[in-house]
């Protein structure tokens, strides 16, 4: 060996010890435990330096240990699912026999959530009472997102009627918004014995919540109840959609659009347009119901939903026409030929609104709807014609500042402009208001642990027409007391104006206002839940006056009250039966008010006592074949019999009503639908109408207010066609 | 409704395995951190622990903020996890998990038709849990996940066998006939033989899978 080499080889040796001495030297274990709160070892926890590939798993005793070769200052990084990530920095030697506590995380499942007062419906939702599709698969519903609801508890059937009557309250009290924006004619025109629909279509929403009171800061101008709907974000695939029904008929067809070149103001689009037309002349040419027709009910409408992504948000424009017209002749017993009623109605809505995510966590919202709507009436040989210009702004922003601390803050204008002209023939007389309503809003969310949330919101009001301010707290909380189960608490004010009928002849009043108290017990479990609800809301400032209707020149006031309290219990169950998927709704209402031309407080005739729903879908795999069964029932109802003493002093029969329906998928893409309403044909009367005079033995003649049909059956064909023959129509189910 | 999506269930977890043929010649001795990270990684997930396996994925998806493929395997891991589980709340768990990995992943890779199966996978692991509930809902979107996958990537057997398995539980539910389906699906099978992934580390299993089904449903020939 000579001298070179012999170098050489001390040199790497020295070389490498040095370079093992440095690897040694800068290789630092990583030590501790991984535990939850109540002190038990969390197994199979990520532990890691952040960025380097340095890490391990935790073991079943939550222990863990690593070397890593970085230094100095870093970020060491614990996460497992379910438990909030833990991030510390130090310096890398500092990291031993760590002993840490890992945080639930309040964004997961198991947290608890504030549930008073609200029904969500969708799979974002934690709890969803109603799935989107059951507003189709209810065979009560007919396909209508009101019909579907009237199956929870807190509502009062009001058959003749059709609109959401919630816990003692009417249904102006009920307010209905289309992502965030008012709806201000939500409902179908039709004849006072026939139930009415909403306009829209439910296929166009992906996320219903119906509020039965307790709700938001964000919403005003609803004394009982609101219900928020919101559109479908993004179609799943371009298709053509045909509807051919007993009724009518329907085309419906979305297209999207990929750019070109993608740009922050375009990163994909779509649009869909659905058109409707209804005729009842063939269905009531071969059932003719209780009324005359003079021009059966036919309504031409048509919808389009455009949405666009940009600048890491999403634009939605929605816009809706229909046109209805109708003449009949009703029986009336203080008119032996009947009454002689006679509509056109014309609605145009439109809704837009931007929602967008910024940075440092906040997220807004700017938005407007726009609502005219026409009204032709014939009522005998007088006409009145009426027009709605209403229009919704709102801007809202919330900021999250952890995932227990959040903040929303809004602005809103509510404007109204209504013109009415009733000309008989002998006069014309013209009449109106204009009514603005600036509110602004604040609330904010806290979560305390996976146990303890809270709630609490404040909303001013002012009105332009009355010259008033209004103050509404709103507070709810919610604890969790065992694993399925938890409680809520709500209390809110909750103030609305008059409706037109009164406005339009008398603006000098101020808003009506309710207290909601809220008590709600929920449990929840393998696709099970319990609901129950007690609650106690109190009116105050319901308007008077003295004629059986508002009239131009009546003494209108203030001066109203009532109250209402309750139970409403719910169950759905869609485990304990193969292929079987139920729910139970019962409510329980004490009410009585003292409004309008009353002359002591007394239970309206729209809120009756008992209501049960019951229903059921039963999914038979080798028919395929989806069979619906409602079963709707209601204790009687109030009416003033003009032939015994006193006011409001007699109740209606029970109501009972049963639906039935069948789905039957002819292939992926077609399906045929039958429904009938009332199979059995009870005979359901929802109140009486009395004479003006008494007869010659001094008695009050009355006739039954019947349903104009006491049966409906219904017979549809719905066909998806879409690019490959894929879609299937399992999405209609 | 459950029966429904029984045929639809894709029963991927005979064909996880990932079989993550290591072209990364052995004797190139200096394997970057990267490598031997994903290496290990994926001999973990063979061993079947899967959940270690998703937790080095998930340092590497740290570590290598520009690359899609240690969050893609997080949740495809989590995926398939939800497949076999059968505690409700921890599948909830699991799939959340998945989304927020697969989310993760759309923003690195865009227009990934890999990316793109596995969302259409993430979908199905929903129906497969709950065919009533999230089978109407999500069977379109799992649909329009294939479509839009193969316009993309009409040679990648995953998509195409993905795709073809889908179609074929529909149409075996409605009694059509499956037999349309087996020139495709064997065309999937040769797919696998051609198929040059991308880089090192992108998926390339499922060939076995892909001959069962072949097998199960083409008897003839």
């Amino acid at each position: 060996m000579n001298l070179t080499k012999l170098t050489v080889f001390h040199l790497l040796l020295a070389i490498s010890v040095l370079l093992c001495s440095q690897i040694i030297d800068a290789q630092t274990i990583i030590s501790g435990t991984v535990k939850q709160k109540n002190g038990s070892p969390i197994y199979g926890a990520n532990i890691y330096i952040d960025g380097a590939y340095d890490g391990a798993t935790s073991g079943e005793d939550g222990k863990f240990n690593f070397t890593t070769s970085e230094n100095g200052v870093q970020t060491l990084v614990i996460s497992f699912v379910s438990f909030e990530t833990y991030i510390m920095a130090a310096d890398v030697t500092q990291m031993k026999d760590l002993k840490v506590i890992l945080k639930d995380d309040v964004n997961s499942l198991e947290t608890v959530v504030i549930s008073a007062g609200s029904f969500s419906a969708g799979d974002n939702s934690k709890v969803s009472v109603l799935k989107p599709l059951d507003v189709v698969t209810t065979a009560s519903a007919l396909g209508d997102f009101v019909g579907a609801l009237q199956t929870l508890p807190g509502t009062t059937t009001v058959a003749e009627d059709g609109r959401l009557f919630v816990r003692g309250g009417e249904a102006e009290e009920t307010q209905i918004f289309i992502d965030g924006l008012r709806v201000f004619t939500p409902y179908t025109p039709t004849t006072n014995n026939t139930p009415t629909r909403g306009r829209y279509s439910p296929f166009l929403f992906d996320g219903i919540t119906f509020s039965t009171g307790g709700y938001s800061a964000e919403f005003g101008q609803a004394l009982s109840s609101v219900l928020l709907l919101n559109t479908i974000d993004e179609p799943d695939q371009e298709k053509t959609e045909i509807a051919i029904m007993t009724v009518g008929v329907g085309l419906g067809n979305t297209q999207k659009f990929t750019p070109k070149k993608e740009s922050n103001f375009n990163q994909g689009s779509s649009i869909s347009v659905n058109a409707t037309y209804i005729n009842l002349a063939p269905y009531i040419a071969l059932f003719p119901d209780r009324n005359d027709w003079q021009k059966p009910f036919e309504t031409f409408s048509g919808e389009t939903v455009y949405r666009q992504k940009m600048y890491n948000g999403l634009l939605k424009v929605y816009a809706a026409f229909d046109n209805t017209n109708f003449q009949l002749t009703q029986e009336d017993i203080n008119l032996p030929e009947g009454f002689n009623f006679k509509l056109n109605n014309s609605n145009f809505y439109t809704n837009a609104n931007y929602t967008a995510s910024l940075e440092n966590d906040w997220k807004i919202f700017a938005g407007a709807s726009y609502t005219i709507g026409k009204n032709k009436l014939g009522l005998q040989k007088d006409n009145l014609e009426n027009t709605e210009n209403s229009a919704h702004f709102k801007l809202k922003a919330r900021k999250k500042f952890s995932n227990r601390v959040k903040l929303s803050v809004g602005v809103e204008q509510f404007s109204t402009d209504f013109d009415e002209t009733f000309a008989a023939t002998e006069f014309i007389s013209d009449y109106g208001y204009v009514n603005n309503i600036t509110a602004a809003y604040v609330e904010a969310d806290f979560i305390f642990s996976q146990k303890l949330a809270l709630k609490a919101g404040i909303r001013e009001e002012y009105s332009a027409l009355f010259n008033q301010f209004t103050f509404s707290p709103r507070l709810s909380f919610a604890y969790k007391t065992g694993k399925n189960s938890q409680v809520s608490l709500a209390y809110g004010d909750f103030y609305q104006q008059p409706n037109s009928d009164i406005l339009k002849f008398n603006s000098n009043l101020e808003a009506q206002k309710t207290q909601h108290c809220i008590f709600n017990y929920q449990y929840s479990a393998n696709n099970r839940i319990l609901r129950a609800e007690a609650y106690y809301k109190d009116y105050k400032n319901l308007v008077t006056f003295s004629n059986s209707l508002p009239t131009f020149g009546d003494n209108f006031n203030n001066g109203g009250n009532g109250y209402a309290t309750g139970l409403d219990i719910f169950w759905r169950d869609n485990e304990s039966i193969k292929n079987v998927d139920y729910w139970v709704s019962y409510s329980y209402l004490d009410t009585e008010r003292f409004y309008r031309n009353y002359p002591k407080q007394a239970a309206p005739p729209f809120a009756n006592t008992h209501n049960i729903s019951v229903i059921g879908k039963y999914w038979i795999d080798d028919w395929k074949s989806q069979i619906g069964f409602s079963y709707q029932y209601a204790s009687g109802r109030t009416y003033t019999d003009l032939n015994i003493q006193g006011f409001l002093n007699s109740k209606t029969k029970d109501f009972n009503s049963v639906s039935l329906n069948w789905a039957y998928l002819l292939s992926q893409q077609k399906i045929l639908y039958f429904s009938v309403n009332n199979p059995f044909g009870f005979k359901n009367i929802n109140g009486y109408q009395y004479a003006d005079a008494a007869d010659a033995n001094g008695n009050f003649n009355r006739r039954s207010l019947r349903p104009a049909a006491d049966q409906f059956f219904f017979i549809g064909f719905f066909w998806t066609i879409s690019e490959k023959g894929t879609d299937n129509q399992l999405n209609n189910l | 409704m459950k029966n429904v999506f029984i045929y639809i269930i894709i029963a991927f977890v005979g064909s996880i395995v990932n079989a993550q043929e290591t072209n990364i010649s052995e004797d190139k001795a200096e394997l970057s951190k990267y490598q031997q990270g994903m290496k290990k990684a994926f001999s973990l997930w063979e061993e079947g622990k899967s959940n270690e396996a998703a937790n080095i994925f998930e340092r590497i998806s740290a570590a290598e903020p520009e690359n899609w493929l240690p969050p893609f395997y997080v949740s495809q891991i989590n995926i398939f996890a939800s497949f076999s589980e059968k505690d409700q709340t921890q599948v909830k768990l699991q799939l959340d998990k998945a989304l927020q990995f697969l989310n993760e992943a759309k923003t690195r890779s865009k227009e990934n038709a890999e990316i793109l199966v596995l969302e259409a996978q993430y979908y199905t692991a929903w129906i497969v849990q709950d065919g009533m509930q999230y089978g109407m809902k999500y069977s379109p979107k799992v649909v329009a996940l294939y479509q839009k996958a193969s316009i993309i990537a009409s040679d990648n057997p995953h998509v195409l066998l993905g795709k073809i398995e889908w179609e074929m539980g529909s149409a075996k539910y409605f009694g059509k006939p499956t037999d349309v389906y087996c020139s495709e699906l064997k065309r999937a099978v040769a797919l696998f033989d051609t198929f040059k992934p991308e880089g090192e580390f992108y998926p390339t299993g499922g060939k076995e899978y892909a001959e069962k089904v072949v097998f199960e449903n083409c008897k003839t020939e």
